[in-house]
């Protein structure tokens, strides 16, 4: 059994003791002392209040908190006079502590909930991630209820933004993540989703949890697989929310998407050299319709960093990308504003993806190239669209979409082409 | 003494029919060794290119480095160019095999000279494959970590290592063939040294405004370089 290995034994002893149950919730926590009482607060009151009849447990699984989260979660009581509730709970509610050892990092958690699932054979998994927008009982419900009511085994978040906000989202992974497996997925990246038992297990029996990318792959991973594998996938309204601030630098995140990006088209590749069949995804709750204007942010300087990053590594440039590419790319970064024309920027993309495939450069040093590449598109994207409406701009993220798709073809033959050989 | 001539010619043209004689079938069996060895080093190098055609020997040579710097020296692909240094090594082998039989005495010991070079020469040249190799990851490492940290002249940092250890594979590859030894380590050690000797003074006496406003701006552009990812995600 998968989880023998991946829980510790006083974990297992725990998990017995708890027996089976209809919902697993799962909070991965790494010093969200400052959020976790109102998540475990959600939580229970989701459970109390909307399902007093089925049998629940949380289970917390954290990474070493430095910062009291693990005191709080295991000292947190929630008296009913705190909490406005319409019912009681007619079951004991397990609250389970799970330190996780093993490789450090949000995957490690995941494993441990998963394999939590599937020991106590959990119907419903929810994982709400302590970081994310603020966690209200009602949240908790829908991502459980759903998951329970419908045929669909995987739930994950949309978010209505304005259409220049998220831009790495909008210019590279959403484009990308759509094109390569079809689906109509808003937001490929996130820690909060939920899922079925029967789900939950068949991940544990992947290869995934024993890499060290999958550290900041995992996120995508889980949603890619969930299509590949023909899980019902579906989406639901979220409002959307500012990332938590944390240590990580802009370089850092490229790189950890570029990392997770590379590693679910390597684990489906299969899948996605083939799919060509667009399926638009199911979404429940309301669509907020309106967006709130994106926090401005300096991209004029952004693009200067970038002007000079390539101009820097021009020559690794070239000795990657196609000529016509690698040239097309320096060329730009001489004009006075930045300017990166769809079709270019998709063929940089699909490039660095050949490059990474055929094994011309190590990952790493792709992922550093590929950093003032896209901070060069981000800013150019930011200046093109300043004073357009958000219609317009939407227009423009719609036209990216379908240019990624008209050129996927080039994209499959240079990734499945054996005898590509290196400039 | 017209007689004593005669018996001189005479002894001298035995000779000369003797040595002749001895000396005709050597030269066959040289000519025999020359062309069979010039076919059977032809043979190698088809062999050879083929092989590391097969074995993707140019990824190799292009993630070294090699490649990039055999066509700006106007030379031919790396694979067809170690083809052509096994034909030669080969056919060499063979002409002094060739010219071993003829038996001159200036060229005796010819074979096992040669024969005592060849590992040397692999190995100088597998020094060399490496030393390109090593050189240009630490080059591409060196300018993307330079240009990620926002450091100034990130291309010249990692360009003169790639120089330096390019050099020091040069001279570790001339060393282990024996080629003008003291001549060349004697010329790097003054170079490097007088190189490093140049820098510290240059950098200490002249350049200590120029350390200060750069370490001063370095710190200054840190904080912008490490952009705020939020707005991106």
């Amino acid at each position: 059994m998968e989880h023998e290995s991946t829980l510790s034994d006083a974990l297992l002893r725990q998990l017995i003791a708890v027996g089976q149950v209809d919902i697993l919730v799962g909070l991965p926590t790494m010093n969200n002392a400052s959020t976790i009482v109102d998540v475990l607060r959600a939580v229970h009151l989701s459970f109390t209040r909307d399902f007093p009849r089925l049998r629940t447990v949380m289970i917390n699984s954290d990474g070493g908190s430095t910062d009291g989260t693990q005191d709080l979660v295991r000292s947190a009581s929630f008296l009913e006079s705190e909490m406005v509730q319409t019912s009681h709970p007619l079951r004991t509610l397990h609250r389970v502590m799970a330190p996780y050892h093993g490789l450090p990092g949000k995957h490690t958690a995941l494993r441990a909930i998963f394999a939590a699932s599937e020991l106590t054979q959990a119907k419903v998994v929810a994982v709400i991630d302590p970081s994310g927008p603020a966690t209200t009982a009602e949240r908790v419900t829908e991502l459980i209820a759903i998951i329970a009511e419908s045929k669909v085994e995987f739930l994950t978040p949309r978010y209505r933004r304005h259409p220049r906000d998220g831009v790495l989202i909008t210019q590279l992974v959403r484009p990308l993540v759509r094109t390569l497996y079809a689906i109509g997925l808003d937001e490929p990246l996130g820690g909060e989703f939920g899922c079925s038992g029967r789900f939950a297990s068949h991940c544990l029996e992947q290869e995934i949890w024993n890499y060290e990318s999958a550290r900041f792959a995992i996120d995508l991973w889980l949603r890619t697989e969930a299509a590949t594998q023909r899980f019902s996938v579906g989406q639901i309204w979220r409002p959307a929310s500012s990332p938590a601030p944390g240590r990580a630098t802009l370089r850092d995140v490229i790189h950890q998407v570029v990392l997770s990006l590379v590693e679910s088209m390597r684990a489906h590749e299969s899948f996605w050299l083939t799919a060509n069949h667009f399926t638009e995804l199911p979404t429940w709750g309301n669509d907020p319709v309106a967006a709130s204007d994106p926090a401005p942010w300096d991209f004029q300087s952004l693009a200067e960093q970038a002007r000079h990053d390539i101009t820097e590594i021009t020559p690794l440039l070239r000795e990657v990308l196609e000529p016509t590419v690698g040239a097309g790319v320096v060329a730009i970064t001489n004009g006075s504003k930045p300017r990166f024309d769809d079709e270019l920027w998709v063929r940089t993309v699909y490039g660095f993806a050949a490059a990474i495939r055929h094994g011309r450069v190590s990952l790493d040093h792709l992922a550093d190239m590929f950093a003032p590449v896209y901070m060069w598109r981000a800013a150019a994207f930011m200046s093109q669209t300043v004073r357009e409406k958000p219609a317009t701009v939407q227009k423009r993220l719609d036209s990216l979409c379908d240019t990624f798709q008209r050129l996927k073809p080039a994209l499959v033959a240079s990734w499945s082409d054996e005898t590509v050989r290196s400039r | 003494m017209i007689q004593e001539i005669a018996d001189a010619l005479a002894q001298s043209w035995h000779n000369f029919a003797t040595a002749f004689v001895l000396f005709v079938p050597r030269l066959v069996a040289a000519t025999i060794i020359f062309g069979v060895g010039f076919l059977v080093a032809l043979v190698a190098r088809r062999v050879i290119q083929r092989g590391l055609t097969w074995l993707q020997f140019d990824r190799l040579s292009m993630r070294s480095g090699a490649s990039e710097m055999l066509r700006t020296a106007d030379m031919p692909a790396a694979e067809v160019l170690i083809a052509k240094i096994i034909f030669w090594i080969v056919w060499l082998g063979f002409m002094v095999s060739a010219v071993d039989t003829l038996q001159f005495g200036p060229f005796r010991g010819l074979v096992e000279e040669f024969f005592r070079l060849v590992p040397r020469f692999l190995v100088a040249l597998l020094v060399l494959v490496l030393g390109f190799l090593f050189a240009n990851f630490l080059w591409r490492a060196t300018l993307l970590a330079s240009v990620n940290a926002g450091l100034p002249g990130a291309r010249l940092l990692s360009g003169s290592l790639r120089v330096l250890v390019i050099a020091l594979g040069v001279v570790m590859a001339l060393e282990q063939i024996g080629l003008a030894t003291s001549v060349v380590l004697t010329a790097f050690a003054i170079t490097f040294g007088a190189l490093m000797l140049g820098l510290a003074i240059a950098f200490g006496l002249g350049g200590r405004e120029a350390a200060r406003e750069l370490l001063e701006e370095q710190l200054r552009s840190k904080k912008e370089r490490n952009s705020d990812p939020a707005p991106h995600l």
